[in-house]
């Protein structure tokens, strides 16, 4: 998510995040109850319209990030042409596409300090159980070190090809868990040095 | 009580005799703590800073057992690691120095706005939001810095404070630092940087070798460090 969020500023940065997450929660939902396919491929074109306003930088980000999505459009794709059922095929590929370059376009706006602010208010019910700073605690931490051990991991590999023709493979599996404990011992000295968790 | 005393202090980890019999009264604005590898400086520091419990003897800082009363040694002590990758603990940077602040009681609200000022004075408002893994490491060095600062401690212990950073970096830092109010207590292997310290205390092995004024200490430390370089291989083995 660090660096989801956008740096080319759009309108859409500035409306509060939990507006822009319920919003998404009732387009995906309202994507399920559309049964003509031209509704759909018009919002479709609303939605690339928008991100297109938004400039040429934010629009090509937008696409990059439905990326991952073209395996399952590949496979969708085949699975239809050969059972012949077309229209099917293209209402769950524009159904899918939709939902996530809607989610996609909350993450891109949204910071995720404020994305985070509106967990914890969802959480709060949970407060007997969950103090809500030890849950926001634990995000942070989260959203830290997720970075951090990939580029140890990283470093690892390197080290590895530094000294081996072998691909690293499961042999960094070790080293990895390792490295993830010693992160954990030293974030933990570091927290006791600024007051601990609570 | 003013100052830093250490009385009998040791420490030892699995069996490990790792320092022995330190009874120093610290109360210089400027203390140096110098010392090969392995001669326990880093361990006599996080005791300071009340990281890790004395195995033997006691550390008060100011009045206070930094191990036990961890809120009044959070006004009385901070300590700046020696990487600061194991320091930074959130993903933005003003999170990372409002949080010590709520730690010291304010809101997240104040802390926050504290924050803001806080980078705002020093010219870098524009950091506020930005990531900790998108800065460099002279960049991180100086958010841990200023993360310390922000909750004004007495002392301030640095481990290190200038290893990997480059020349003009280190210039910075150095300024910065003789510039604060504030006790510093700063580990380093290198003579040069300890110069200007009214007091240098060399470890050798876990215990006291010398304590005194820079100009008596450091010549000597560079002696002996030179003799040993002259000697073979360092081939023994910890532990």
């Amino acid at each position: 998510m660090l660096t989801l969020t956008s740096p080319v500023e759009t309108p859409l940065h500035r409306l509060p995040a939990g507006a822009k997450l319920a919003g998404l929660a009732v387009f995906t939902l309202g994507l399920f109850q559309i049964s003509n396919l031209w509704v759909l491929a018009g919002l479709a074109l609303a939605l690339a319209a928008l991100q297109l306003s938004f400039g040429r930088r934010f629009a090509s980000h937008a696409l990059r990030m439905l990326k991952p999505l073209w395996p399952f459009v590949l496979v969708l794709a085949l699975w239809h042409l050969w059972t012949g059922a077309l229209a099917d095929g293209a209402f769950l590929v524009l159904r899918m596409g939709l939902a996530v370059a809607a989610a996609n376009l909350v993450t891109m706006t949204t910071r995720l300090s404020d994305m985070l602010s509106v967990f914890e208010m969802l959480a709060r019910p949970l407060s007997p159980l969950l103090p809500p700073r030890r849950l926001a605690m634990a995000f942070a931490l989260v959203i830290r070190f997720i970075p951090n051990l990939a580029e140890r991991m990283a470093l690892l590999a390197q080290a590895h090809r530094a000294r081996s023709a072998r691909r690293p493979g499961w042999r960094l599996v070790v080293p990895a868990a390792l490295a993830a404990l010693d992160a954990a011992d030293q974030a933990a000295e570091a927290l006791r040095a600024r007051g601990g968790a609570d | 009580m003013a100052g830093i005393t250490l009385r009998d202090l040791g420490y030892a980890a699995a069996g490990k005799v790792i320092l022995a019999g330190l009874n120093l009264q610290l109360d210089q604005r400027r203390i140096a703590i110098i010392g090969r590898n392995g001669s326990g400086k880093t361990t006599l520091l996080r005791l300071i800073a009340g990281l890790v419990a004395p195995s033997h003897g006691a550390v008060t800082v100011e009045g206070i057992d930094p191990y036990r009363d961890r809120k009044g040694a959070l006004q009385r002590i901070g300590i700046l690691f020696q990487n600061p990758e194991h320091q930074i603990l959130f993903p933005t940077v003003e999170e990372e120095l409002a949080f010590g602040l709520r730690q010291q009681g304010m809101t997240q609200k104040d802390a926050l706005r504290r924050t803001r000022d806080a980078l705002a004075a020093e010219g870098r408002a524009h950091w506020a939001q930005a990531s900790v893994s998108t800065l460099s490491g002279g960049q991180k060095q100086w958010l841990c810095l200023q993360a310390v600062l922000l909750m004004a401690p007495e002392t301030i212990l640095l481990d290190e404070p200038f290893s990997g950073l480059d020349l003009p970096a280190i210039a910075r830092v150095t300024r910065r630092l003789e510039a604060l109010p504030q006790r510093l207590i700063t580990i380093s292997h290198d003579p040069a940087s300890a110069a200007k310290a009214e007091r240098v205390i060399w470890l050798e092995a876990g215990r006291l070798h010398a304590d005194g004024p820079a100009d008596q200490v450091l010549p000597q430390f560079t002696a002996e460090m030179a003799r040993i370089g002259e000697a073979d291989a360092d081939a023994d083995l910890a532990g």
